[in-house]
């Protein structure tokens, strides 16, 4: 894939994992509902939190590794 | 039943082993470049430290008290690494080039390595950690004294100290253990490799240890769903409701600036980084490890609220609940999992404070108040590790007084908070430091200094409250009974938490006089200089130019300077590749511009980019730069230079790219030509004998008057041509077969000498009807090569018959000879026929080219050749034309033989 849309990809995930953890979103998830005896908020947390996870190791795994860490830049963006 | 002098032995021994890892982990690093200690999994582990004992005691407790809150410390580092490639890969990318020793001196070097800036800093940091240390300081001593009040043995030797003096105890321990551990050499890029490996070990240990309990308290539970729901029976929920507001956002939001500016971390992540790429896999592995270390803190802290007695702390349930199930394995396992994480970030946290205060405070005082040209070898080495030494034992201090005078306040995971509020200050900063040109200096150290003192205010004081009724009394009515200065309802704010309150008013400031204050003070030259460095990391690469412009200082005078930071071996080196790289003898260097450059950076790594900048500019005193000199390199015409050098590089680039691609489409144009020739030429191969049949067959339906003789010659003409078209069907599927590298056979061990004899026998008939000559030259004996049987002997039967179709001699001649040479079959059939003009010797093997001479014979496609060649390269030999003993063609095969 692309290298810029994976980039992307990354901010997406940032942001929008940002804001599954804020309110007003996390209150959508937020209903005194258990599932097997455990409130439903907490597999929700758990839940964004392994897609964040996962979803890393996928891109990461993707983008192509920099040539040389600390050597000169390589004209980002 | 454990007693107390067993743990503490364990305790002991536990910590001489981390010892000994860390001592064979250094050697190992310094002979092996490529050890595993470099690898990502163990730069992942050594950032766990962030997991200390408040994790694993203090997240409980703190589930225990108010449900879900204690994941944003997880989840605040977890979005900070996951947007890795926004933030820390920057920040290890800036700090890597400019050999940035810790957070302090990231900021003092980004704002024109002022000194003031990083002795602010280093303050501020050994104050606002305090909390911290007693955190883990009173973690270890409650976890004993659980251990101890639950023992059947009595207190043991723990009899008559109390809390105060174990805690004393520990502090002095630490201090020790991290003066043996981390100051014992003196290293320029500030890694200590072995600490790093124990570090990771420590990792290792607390996470399984945690772990290991949660599994436990499942099993005893009955599972997930039994303790949830015994506890909701025993009237302990989960309380959701509240969760999500002020605190929630706050939490979290000081968990993201804490991953990246408290000193510890940002030694790990940061300074003690071998390879940018590691930030890969800690994006996400160190999330992953998080996620395990809490994924049973629910569990455990809701099954103890439900079976353990009232009263008892929740913070140290991951001990007590093993114990209570007279588990001492398991709890003794847990005791060291806690350890663990407190000795780990106990050690870490004290040696980067400890380079801040020796770089940016002692460092500098020793320069100011020793004369420049003071040569005496090893001796800064030397006062550098004895000033770490002291402030190791300093900030351990500091960490004990704050417990001793907040020892009865309850809970652990609010002291933390304190001083993630407290390190918070410096996140501002360090942002604009990395994403914004125009913050300045003056701007930056007023935001940090207002936002301590909101700090101290709002956040730091109230933590007496229990102590010191002065403290009340202010928290009730305010100073001087101004009310609207109360710390916990600053200007009438009084219906917030007090942490959120805290965090917003410190934070509020602290960003709005960065803002504001930048825009109203204008950056000195250095200043400029530093931000378009930090800014355009990306954008130009490695900027590798000094600040100094003149050198007026000798080598010598430079030598002095760098033999006391470095020590003799290192500054030696440093000037012998000097003096090798610029091809002169090593005394009579003069020292350039970009050397004087380098030796900053070097000296920066082991004393800090201020100090490193003041001691160059005393010994070119006079010489400092300009401001002139300055702002000419700040110059945008030197900007504009080396951007349009850039673009030249770019648009290179990008024709070279356009010339590849062109070449590309010529070859591809190329064979599509190719394609249509061959359709042209199939066509019109088919054409001819179709035209012949059609004609021939409208004659026999439309004449009635044809006698049967001639009917009988046109049904045969008729059936010669369609003969000739499957015949030539069967060649194009062939080879089409062959070039798209299908084989219709195994090459299997087969005698080609045999095949070759009855390719002979095939073309008998053939030969005596044109009359030639057959001569035999050598023939080898029985040679086995792989192929197939048939295969090879069409290939012979093609080549033999092109020797007789083609060959207009009056005297036909052919001789076929072969043999075995240097392990190949070579079989050579050579006609005195016209031979093969030089011009088509290379098309002969392509399709459809037939010899000129050979056009007027219609009897074949010419794609024998062509196949023939497809055959013998799938049997891994060759076919080819050479210079034969007769005067016409010569075809070459060759075969290699199995043994």
């Amino acid at each position: 894939m692309d290298r810029r849309k994976l980039i992307g990809g990354m901010l997406l995930l940032t942001v929008f994992g940002a804001m599954l953890l804020l309110p007003p979103l996390v209150y959508v998830f937020n209903q005194p509902i258990t599932h097997f005896g455990i409130p439903q908020i907490v597999f929700y947390l758990f839940a964004v939190w392994l897609l964040l996870i996962t979803g890393m190791a996928l891109l990461t795994r993707a983008l192509p590794p920099d040539a040389n860490g600390s050597g000169p830049g390589e004209g980002e963006r | 039943m454990l007693s107390a002098d067993f743990v503490i032995a364990t305790a002991v021994g536990y910590v001489g082993l981390l010892f000994v890892l860390a001592y064979l982990g250094d050697r190992r690093a310094r002979t092996n470049a490529k050890s595993f200690l470099h690898s990502p999994a163990v730069y992942t582990l050594s950032i766990s430290v962030y997991c200390t004992s408040w994790t694993f005691y203090g997240a409980v407790g703190n589930a225990a008290r108010s449900g879900l809150e204690f994941l944003t410390i997880y989840l605040g580092p977890t979005l900070v690494f996951v947007g890795w490639w926004f933030l820390l890969r920057r920040l290890v990318r800036i700090s890597h080039n400019q050999r940035i020793t810790s957070v302090a001196d990231l900021l003092s070097s980004r704002f024109g390595k002022s000194n003031r800036l990083a002795v602010l800093i280093t303050c501020i940091a050994v104050i606002g950690i305090a909390p911290y240390i007693a955190l883990q300081l009173k973690a270890v001593t409650s976890s004993i004294q659980a251990v101890a009040g639950a023992s059947a043995f009595g207190r043991g030797s723990l009899t008559g100290i109390d809390d105060v003096g174990l805690a004393f105890g520990v502090a002095a321990g630490m201090a020790l253990f991290t003066i043996l551990f981390g100051t014992r050499h003196v290293d320029a890029k500030e890694q200590h490799h072995g600490v790093v490996a124990a570090i990771a070990f420590e990792a290792v240990v607390k996470l399984t240890a945690l772990v290991a309990v949660g599994v436990f308290v499942v099993f005893v539970g009955g599972g997930f769903e039994n303790i949830f729901s015994a506890a909701a029976q025993a009237g302990v929920t989960v309380d959701a409701e509240e969760t999500f507001g002020a605190r929630w956002l706050t939490t979290l939001g000081l968990s993201v600036a804490a991953i990246v500016c408290l000193p510890r971390q940002f030694q790990v992540t940061v300074v003690e980084n071998s390879d940018e790429n590691h930030l890969r896999v800690a994006s996400w592995a160190f999330p992953a490890y998080m996620l395990l270390m809490s994924l049973f803190i629910l569990p455990i802290a809701v099954f103890g609220l439900t079976t353990m007695p009232a009263g008892s702390n929740p913070d140290m349930f991951a001990l007590t609940l093993p114990m209570s199930f007279g588990q001492d394995a398991l709890a003794l396992f847990a005791f060291i999992g806690g350890f663990s994480s407190a000795t780990s970030m106990i050690i870490l946290e004290s040696i980067a404070l400890s380079i801040m205060v020796s770089n940016h405070i002692v460092m500098p005082l020793i320069l100011r108040l020793s004369p420049a040209g003071r040569g005496d070898g090893q001796g800064v080495t030397s006062l550098l590790l004895m000033a770490r030494r002291f402030s190791i034992v300093l900030i351990l201090s500091l960490g004990f007084f704050y417990f001793f005078f907040t020892r009865d306040s309850n809970a652990l995971a609010p002291i933390g908070l304190i001083s993630f509020t407290a390190i918070a200050q410096f996140f501002p900063s360090v942002i604009a430091a990395l994403f914004w040109r125009e913050a300045s200096l003056k701007a930056a150290t007023a935001a940090i200094a207002a936002g301590f003192v909101f700090w101290v205010w709002c956040s730091f004081l109230p933590s007496f409250e229990s102590v010191s009724p002065q403290v009340a009394m202010l928290l009730d009515r305010g100073p001087w009974g101004i009310s609207w200065l109360r710390p916990e309802a600053m200007f009438g704010l009084d219906n917030l938490d007090p942490l959120a309150h805290a965090a917003f008013w410190s934070i509020l400031v602290n960003v709005l006089t960065l803002t504001i204050g930048s825009l109203l003070t204008g950056q000195s030259a250095l200043e400029r200089v530093q931000a378009s460095v930090f800014v355009d990391v990306f954008k130009r690469g490695q900027i590798s130019r000094g600040n100094f412009v003149r050198g007026s200082a000798t080598a010598n005078d430079l030598f002095f300077v760098a033999e006391r930071v470095l020590g003799e071996r290192r500054a030696a080196a440093l000037f012998e590749t000097e003096a090798r790289d610029s091809g002169v003898d090593p005394d009579m260097l003069e020292p350039s511009p970009e050397f004087i450059g380098r030796l900053e950076r070097e000296l920066a790594g082991s004393i800090g980019a201020a100090s490193a900048h003041v001691m160059l500019s005393k010994v070119l005193s006079g010489s400092d730069v300009s401001l002139e000199e300055m702002m000419q390199m700040a110059d945008e015409t030197q900007q504009v230079i080396e951007y349009s050098q850039q673009l030249e590089k770019t648009s290179a680039e990008l024709r070279s790219t356009a010339q590849q691609l062109e070449d590309a489409n010529a070859q591809l144009r190329e064979l599509d030509s190719q394609k249509d020739e061959f359709l042209s030429q199939v066509s019109h191969e088919v054409r001819t004998p179709m035209t012949s049949i059609r004609s021939f067959s409208e004659i026999l339906l439309d004449a009635d008057d044809i006698d049967e003789g001639q009917r009988q010659h046109f049904v045969g003409t008729i059936h010669q041509e369609s003969l000739r078209l499957t015949k030539l069907l069967d060649e194009i599927l062939d080879l089409s077969a062959l070039e798209r590298g299908e084989r219709t056979w195994d090459n299997v061990p087969v005698d080609a000498e045999a095949a070759l004899g009855r390719a002979l026998t095939v073309c008998e008939a053939l030969l005596r009807q044109r009359g030639v000559t057959v001569q035999q030259g050598e023939r080898a004996p029985a040679a086995v090569v792989e192929g197939d049987a048939d295969r090879l002997c069409q290939v012979f039967i093609n080549l033999i018959s092109n020797a007789v179709k083609y060959n207009d001699s009056e005297a036909p001649v052919m001789r076929i000879s072969s043999s075995v040479k240097a392990g190949k079959f070579v079989v050579d059939i050579a006609d005195n026929g016209p031979g093969i003009a030089k011009g088509e010797r290379k098309l002969i093997f392509e399709k459809f080219a037939r010899g000129q001479r050979g056009a007027a014979d219609q009897s074949g496609a010419g794609l024998g050749l062509a196949i023939s060649r497809q055959i013998v390269t799938r049997m891994n030999g060759s076919l080819d034309l050479v210079q034969g003993p007769l005067p016409g063609a010569c075809f070459r095969v060759r075969l290699a033989v199995l043994k």
